[in-house]
């Protein structure tokens, strides 16, 4: 398909139509691939961090600068990531109360390193320790989808947050992150999203939507009902729930949600595509 | 000089003033070189060295020449309460209305959505913030997680834009809400207008949450407004907290001039 064609009106329409399984999974591979990046960043924070431990002392700030090379890489490597990098607990660090090693790819293309202001006498936020990509990973020990919110932390951006938890012998040493622009994020899902025969948004597991190609769904509003958080896989696969089918993106907090078919009444060319409700 | 050079020598004397007053450039501390600081603030260079001038004249900057020479902030002696009132005068009372027009605007607009898109975990961080600023001593710290509290909300609402636009209104009015915040009977009042806040955004209610927003932004900078048009005639009473009892707020507050 040249992109002429979609220029030309048609739309997704022409498009070979995808199953809900085909986009739920593709979504899933996207992610899967941002995740990679904070895997990445998960081992070389652990390495520093152990042998800084193995050694019989705490770690320091100048023991972080050893991540440098790997998280330039990887957000020179990963188009999706807007910033990624290893947020310390507090405590952790033997000459800082807290830190953030995080890098960011700036509008001019450059990597630069974030640095806040972490005096709790200066700075409202420097507490970092509240956001949801840092006490879902320390609180559940599991990797974590957080957002979509508004990062008024990092880059006053719409975003999404990926992270994970880092443990040396068992002791949570805080998390790896990685940060996606949602407008990045909407520009690989969408040509997913429409190929669906009808409109569809995904969903986190609070119900907040983080792509939709509903217009009166769309990015950022709550679908109530469902309850998105069902068990650590999301709803059940082909949930139906108040007219709305919903998919889960196995292995990433999302969920696909359509418009349950009308009892098989759609039209074989398609042609009474529903608006998604609820 | 143009009259909009003017306008940003003023403004970039008045952001660096209060980024001294409000505690994040602290006493000693080196600013970066003009080349950066005039990128970081968006001014040119000449405008940047005219507002240094302004901040030497104020003794807020001295600036030392050779090796391991710039421009030094220093924290002159004195309550910043003094200061910041002695700088309210630089305000109109038409800007200081304007700015109260154009914050209630973006803050009232933050809450209608925050209660249209609102989910329980949004508020804690509301929340969090509204149990700080009971607790927060001193003036400096309350107007910190006061401006917090207005961030959060424009988060709340999904908005980057709001966000960012509140974040830059911050920057604006921050220093001088300590010259509001210091008087504890009235903090508990705030406390209260913003509690009513984050119930509207709770319940859904999107118009009174919009309501109650515009009060909390209005009521503080009616205060403001008031400060700064001087003692009042003396027909307030003392229990309303008037401008005069206002004008010695760190004589009643020791600590909470920083």
């Amino acid at each position: 398909m040249s992109s002429s064609h979609r220029l030309e009106g048609a739309g997704a329409a022409v498009l070979d139509e995808m199953t809900a399984a085909a986009v739920a999974a593709s979504v899933r591979d996207a992610l899967e691939g941002v995740f990679d990046a904070v895997s990445g960043t998960v081992a070389d924070t652990e390495a520093v961090l152990a042998k800084a431990v193995t050694g019989g002392r705490r770690p320091v700030s100048a023991d972080l600068a050893a991540l440098r090379t790997g998280l330039h890489a990887r957000l020179t490597q990963y188009d999706l990531v807007s910033g990624l990098g290893f947020v310390a607990t507090p405590g952790l660090l033997a000459d800082a109360p807290s830190w953030l090693e995080w890098w960011q790819t700036s509008a001019d293309g450059a990597l630069r390193p974030l640095l806040l202001d972490l005096d709790p006498d200066h700075s409202a936020y420097y507490d970092y320790t509240h956001w949801d990509w840092f006490t879902l990973p320390r609180d559940t020990g599991q990797r974590a989808v957080a957002g979509p919110y508004v990062d008024y932390l990092c880059s006053d951006e719409y975003s999404l947050t990926l992270s994970a938890p880092i443990t040396v012998e068992g002791r949570f040493m805080g998390v790896a992150a990685a940060d996606i622009y949602l407008r990045r994020f909407e520009a690989v899902v969408m040509p997913l999203l429409q190929r669906l025969p009808g409109p569809a948004r995904l969903v986190n597991a609070r119900g907040r939507v983080a792509a939709s190609t509903d217009p009166r769904h769309l990015v950022g509003s709550l679908t109530k009902g469902p309850d998105f958080a069902a068990g650590p896989g999301g709803p059940a696969d082909g949930a139906e729930h108040g007219g709305l089918l919903l998919r889960p993106c196995d292995g990433v907090p999302l969920t696909l949600v359509t418009a349950a078919p009308p009892a098989q009444r759609r039209s074989p060319d398609g042609a009474t595509r529903g608006q998604v409700s609820g | 000089m143009p009259v909009d050079t003017l306008a940003r020598v003023d403004a970039v004397v008045r952001r660096l003033a209060d980024a001294i007053d409000l505690g994040l450039l602290a006493e000693g501390e080196q600013l970066p070189g003009e080349i950066d600081l005039a990128a970081q603030l968006g001014v040119s260079t000449v405008t940047l060295r005219e507002a240094l001038m302004a901040l030497r004249q104020q003794g807020l900057v001295t600036t030392r020449r050779g090796r391991g020479g710039g421009s030094f902030v220093t924290v002159p002696d004195g309550p910043a309460e003094d200061r910041l009132l002695a700088r309210l005068t630089g305000w109109s009372t038409e800007e200081l209305r304007d700015l109260a027009d154009h914050w209630a605007a973006v803050s009232g607009a933050a809450a209608r959505l925050a209660a249209q898109r609102t989910e329980p975990a949004d508020l804690q961080q509301l929340r969090r913030s509204l149990g700080e600023l009971v607790e927060a001593e001193g003036s400096a710290a309350r107007s910190r997680v006061f401006g917090r509290f207005h961030v959060e909300l424009a988060a709340a609402a999904q908005s980057a834009r709001l966000t960012r636009e509140e974040i830059t209104l911050q920057t604006e009015v921050g220093a001088l809400l300590r010259l509001v915040l210091g008087d504890d009977g009235y903090l508990e009042d705030t406390a209260d207008r913003h509690r009513a806040v984050i119930s509207a955004v709770h319940d859904g209610a999107d118009d009174r949450a919009r309501a109650l927003a515009e009060q909390c932004v209005q009521t503080s900078m009616a205060r403001l407004i008031e400060l700064r048009l001087g003692p009042a005639d003396g027909t307030r009473s003392p229990s309303e907290g008037g401008p005069h009892e206002q004008q010695s707020p760190s004589r009643r507050r020791r600590s909470g001039s920083s």
